[in-house]
C-alpha cells in the first residue's frame, strides 16, 4: 500500500463522524486486504491491517470524547490512556478480532474528585466500547474490557492491582498478567502508560518466580506436531481433520516470545517486534531470529486464512483449518514452523526448570 | 511335599468325601489324587472365566452412556443364563459329542445332548466331565459377551434372545469343534491354545456382522462423514473391567492346560502376564506418539488385546516372544480402532479391534514363534517360521482364522439378516434417544441421575 493511499485512508477515518461510516471503511479495507492475502508478504499485510484497526479504534475513542462533551460532561478532566490487550496489543488482530482493552486515568486529588473521575471515565469507556461494537468488534468474552470497572482504574489503583497479581500468582492472576503483558497504548497519555508499564516490569523483576508461573500457565497449549513430525488434527466432531492453528500453533509461539521479551525487559508488544528486539539484544542469534520470523509469518498467514466470510457477510474466525485443504507447499513449512515452536517451548521450559527446579 | 499332599488331601475331603472315606485305611491312589487336583484347578479356572462376565458387564457399561447402563449390564446376566441352557441342551453336544461318524466328525460333533454326566470321574479320566462342561460353557459365554459389543446401545432385547439361541447352540460350538473337538482344523494341527480364534475371533465376527446390519448409533457420524466421539459414562468401570478380565484370563489360559500334573499351566500363566503387559504399555505409548495424548481407553484396550493375542500362543512361545506378541497387539488395536471408525463401523467397546484384530494376530503369531520344545510339550501342530518350521504352521494358522472367521461372520450375518427382515434389529429412533433402560425395561439404571419423563438429550 502506498503512503498516499494510506494517508487517504487515515483522512477518511479521521473524517468519519459515525460508527456506521467507520464500519463501511473497515468493510472496504478488509475486503481489499482479504483479496490480496495470498499474494502479499504477510508481515506487511498484518501491519497494514493493524494500522487500520488502530486508526478505527483511535477514531472511536475520539467520537466517544465528542459524545461526552455533547452529553455535557466536558473534556476529560485529567489525562487518561486507553490500552489494547491481547491480539490488539500485539498488533496481530485478524479480520474478526474481539475487543480486549483497559483504561488508566490520572490519580484524583481527593475523594470527591475520585467519584467524578470514576463516573466520567466509566462512561467514556462504555461509549467507546459500544461504538466499537457498532463498528464490528465484539466484546471480549472473558470481560477483559475497558467498560468493565475492574479494567477502568486510576493509575494508583492499577499499580496496586498489578502488585496484588504479582504477589498472589494464582492461575487466574497469572492469566491476567499474561494479558496485560501485551498492553499497548492506543489513545491518550503516553506518560501514564509508561508509568503503568514501568510498574509491571519492576514487579516482574522483583518476582522472578512469575516467569515460571507464566510458562506453566501457557504450557497447556501444546504445539500440534507429533513425535513423527505428523500434524495432530482434531479427531472428532464437525471439525474432525482440521488443525487448530490458533491454539496449536500461533498461541504457543506468541507465549514463548512474550516470555523471552518480558524477561529481557523488551517493551515491544508485537511478536514480530519482540523477535527483532530479541535479536538486537543478542538473545536470539541472527539465524534463530530469521527462522522464528519465517515460522511466525507463516502462522500469521494461516491464522488470517482461518478467518472467512460467512454467508451473511460476517467475518468469522474459527481459528482452525482443514488439514486436507493445505497442500504440500503449505504443509512442509508448517511442520517446520511447528517443530521450531515445540523446540522453543521446550527450551524455555528447560531453562526455567533449571532456574527454579521442577515441581 | 508334605504340605502339598496335605492340601491335596484336604481338597479331596471337601470334594469327594465318600471317595476319601471309601479309601480309608490305605489312602487315595496316586491316580485319584492326580484326577482330584486337576478337577480342583479346572473348576477354579472355570469360576475365573465365569467371573470375566463381571469384566464384560463393567466394560460394556462403562464404555456406553448412562441412559443404557441398566440394560447393558443386566442383559449380560440374562444371556449368560440363556446360553448356559442352550449350551447344555445342544451346544456342548455339537462341540464335543463323540458319536458322529469319522467324516461327519470333521465338521460337527454329535452326542451328549442335554448333557447328563456321571456324578464322579470314571476310571482313567483325568478330570470329571462335569467340570470340563462347566469350563467349556464359561468359554461359550465369553464369546457371546464379546459379540454384544457390536449390538450395544441400539439393538432390541428380543434380538439378544434370538441371537443367543443360535450362537450358543450352533455357531460357537461348530468352531469349537473344528479346533478343539477333533474337527478338521484340529487334524491339521491348528494351534489355538485357549481360543484367540475359537472364542475371541468368533465373538468379534458376530459383533462385526451386527455392526454392519445395525448401522451406527444416532449421533456417531455427521453429515459430512466425520465421526463424533461418544464417550462412555464411566472410565473407572472400564478400568476395573480390564482388571477383572485380566485376572480371569489366568483361568482362561492357564486353565486350558486342563491338568496340574507337571505344572505346565504355570508357564502358560507366566506368558499370559507378559503378553498383557506388553499390550497395555505399547497401546499407551503408541496413542501418545501418534495423537499427542496418552489415551486411557486405548491403553485399556491394549491390555485386553495383549491378552487376546497371547491366548492362542501362551503355551507355544518363549517369554520374549510373548512380550513381542503383546507389544504388537497393543499397537495393532490402536490402528484397528481408527480403521473401523473410518469405515463407519460403530463398535462402542472396540470388540472388533480388541478381539478380532488381536485374535487374528495371536493366532498367526504361533506360525511365527512356536518353538519345537513347547510344541512337543503341548502335542499340537509344528514349530513356527522362526524356529525352522518353514511356512507350514503359519499356513495352518492362517487357514484356521480365515475359515473360522468367515464362518462366524457369514453365519452371524445370515441369522441377524433374517431377524432384521422378520422383526427388525433396532429400537426406534425415539427409544434409542430416550435410552434402552426405559424403552426395554421401564426403569433407568441410574434413576436419580436421569429424569424419567425423558428430556431427549440424555
Amino acid at each position: 500500500m502506498s503512503s498516499l493511499q494510506r494517508e487517504k485512508r487515515l483522512l477518511d477515518i479521521t473524517g468519519a463522524g459515525s460508527p456506521d461510516s467507520l464500519r463501511r471503511i473497515r468493510e472496504e479495507e478488509q475486503n481489499r486486504l482479504g483479496a490480496i492475502l495470498s499474494s502479499s508478504p504477510v508481515i506487511e499485510l498484518v501491519d497494514d491491517l493493524n494500522e487500520l484497526h488502530d486508526s478505527l479504534i483511535g477514531r472511536a475513542l475520539q467520537l466517544a470524547e465528542i459524545e461526552m462533551a455533547r452529553l455535557g460532561q466536558g473534556a476529560p478532566p485529567v489525562p487518561y490512556a486507553y490500552l489494547l490487550f491481547g491480539s490488539g496489543g500485539r498488533r496481530e488482530q485478524t479480520f474478526s478480532s474481539d475487543q480486549d482493552s483497559g483504561l488508566i486515568y490520572d490519580d484524583p486529588q481527593d475523594e470527591a474528585e475520585a467519584l467524578t473521575l470514576e463516573n466520567y471515565f466509566r462512561t467514556l469507556a462504555q461509549l467507546t466500547v459500544d461504538c466499537l461494537i457498532e463498528i464490528g468488534y465484539p466484546p471480549c468474552e472473558g470481560n477483559v474490557i475497558a467498560s468493565n470497572p475492574e479494567w477502568c482504574l486510576s493509575i494508583s489503583s492499577w499499580e496496586r492491582k498489578l502488585d496484588a497479581w504479582f504477589e498472589e500468582p494464582s492461575w487466574e492472576n497469572v492469566r491476567y498478567l499474561l494479558i496485560v503483558a501485551d498492553g499497548r497504548l492506543i489513545g491518550g497519555d503516553r506518560e501514564l502508560s509508561e508509568r503503568w508499564y514501568g510498574r509491571f516490569h519492576r514487579d516482574f523483576l522483583g518476582t522472578p518466580v512469575i516467569a515460571r508461573r507464566m510458562m506453566e500457565n501457557t504450557l497447556r497449549h501444546k504445539v500440534l506436531v507429533g513425535v513423527f513430525g505428523q500434524l495432530l488434527t482434531e479427531r472428532y466432531g464437525e471439525l474432525a481433520g482440521s488443525l487448530d492453528i490458533k491454539y496449536g500453533a500461533y498461541i504457543p509461539m506468541v507465549n514463548v516470545f512474550r516470555l523471552l521479551a518480558v524477561h529481557a525487559g523488551i517493551q515491544e508488544t508485537s511478536t514480530v517486534g519482540r523477535i527483532r528486539s530479541l535479536e538486537t539484544a543478542g538473545i536470539l542469534s541472527p539465524d534463530e531470529a530469521k527462522e522464528s520470523m519465517d515460522a511466525f509469518g507463516l502462522l500469521l498467514k494461516l491464522r488470517l486464512m482461518a478467518v472467512t466470510k460467512s454467508e451473511d457477510g460476517q467475518w468469522v474466525g474459527t481459528g482452525v483449518l482443514k488439514a486436507s485443504d493445505l497442500n504440500r507447499e503449505w504443509k512442509l513449512p508448517l511442520k517446520k514452523a511447528l517443530k521450531l515452536g515445540r523446540k522453543l517451548q521446550r527450551q524455555v521450559e528447560r531453562e526455567l526448570r533449571y532456574r527454579f527446579g521442577g515441581r | 511335599m508334605v504340605k502339598k499332599s496335605l492340601v491335596a488331601l484336604g481338597a479331596m475331603l471337601v470334594l469327594f468325601p465318600t471317595m476319601a472315606f471309601a479309601a480309608e485305611g490305605d489312602g487315595p491312589s496316586a491316580a485319584t489324587l492326580d484326577m482330584g487336583l486337576n478337577a480342583l484347578w479346572i473348576l477354579v479356572a472355570a469360576i475365573l472365566v465365569l467371573l470375566m462376565q463381571g469384566g464384560f458387564i463393567l466394560l460394556e457399561t462403562g464404555s456406553t452412556r448412562m441412559k443404557n447402563a441398566g440394560h447393558v449390564a443386566g442383559k449380560t446376566i440374562f444371556t449368560v443364563g440363556l446360553v448356559s441352557l442352550v449350551y447344555w441342551a445342544v451346544g456342548y453336544g455339537f462341540a464335543f459329542g463323540g458319536d458322529a461318524g469319522e467324516s461327519l466328525n470333521k465338521f460337527i460333533g454329535i452326542g451328549n445332548f442335554f448333557f447328563d454326566p456321571t456324578i464322579v470321574a470314571q476310571d482313567g479320566e483325568s478330570f470329571p466331565s462335569t467340570i470340563f462342561f462347566v469350563f467349556q460353557l464359561a468359554f461359550a459365554a465369553v464369546s457371546l459377551s464379546i459379540a454384544w459389543g457390536g449390538f450395544a446401545e441400539r439393538a432390541k432385547l428380543s434380538v439378544y434372545l434370538i441371537f443367543t439361541l443360535v450362537f450358543g447352540s450352533v455357531i460357537y460350538p461348530i468352531i469349537a469343534h473344528w479346533i478343539w473337538g477333533g474337527g478338521f482344523l484340529a487334524e491339521d494341527g491348528a494351534q489355538d491354545y485357549a481360543g484367540s480364534t475359537v472364542v475371541h475371533l468368533t465373538g468379534a465376527m458376530a459383533a462385526l456382522a451386527a455392526t454392519i446390519l445395525l448401522k451406527p448409533r444416532i449421533g456417531k457420524y455427521n453429515k459430512d462423514g466425520s465421526a463424533n466421539e461418544i464417550l462412555g459414562h464411566n472410565q473407572v468401570f472400564t478400568s476395573l473391567a480390564v482388571l477383572l478380565l485380566w485376572v480371569g484370563w489366568f483361568g482362561f489360559n492357564a486353565g486350558s492346560a486342563v491338568a496340574v500334573g507337571d505344572g505346565f499351566f504355570g508357564y502358560v500363566a507366566f506368558t499370559t502376564q507378559l503378553g498383557a503387559a506388553g499390550g497395555a504399555v505399547a497401546a499407551l505409548l503408541i496413542s501418545w506418539l501418534v495423537k499427542g495424548k496418552a489415551d486411557i481407553g486405548v491403553t485399556l484396550n491394549g491390555a485386553l488385546a495383549g491378552l487376546v493375542a497371547i491366548t492362542a500362543s501362551c503355551a507355544f512361545v518363549e517369554p520374549w516372544a510373548a512380550v513381542v506378541i503383546g507389544l504388537i497387539a497393543g499397537v495393532l488395536v490402536f490402528f484397528s480402532q481408527m480403521f473401523f471408525e473410518k469405515i463407519k463401523a460403530d463398535d462402542p467397546i472396540a470388540a472388533m479391534s480388541v478381539h478380532g484384530a488381536a485374535g487374528i494376530w495371536g493366532t498367526a503369531a504361533n506360525g511365527l514363534f512356536a518353538t519345537p520344545a513347547l510344541v512337543a510339550q503341548v502335542g499340537v501342530g509344528k514349530e513356527g517360521l522362526f524356529y525352522g518350521g518353514g511356512g507350514h504352521q503359519l499356513w495352518v494358522q492362517v487357514e484356521s482364522f480365515v475359515i473360522c472367521g468367515a464362518f462366524a461372520f457369514v453365519a452371524s450375518f445370515i441369522v441377524l439378516w433374517v431377524i432384521k427382515q422378520i422383526i427388525g434389529l433396532r429400537v426406534t429412533e425415539e427409544q434409542e434417544i430416550i435410552g434402552l433402560d426405559l424403552s426395554e425395561h421401564g426403569n433407568y439404571g441410574y434413576p436419580e441421575a436421569l429424569k424419567k419423563s425423558g428430556t431427549l438429550n440424555v
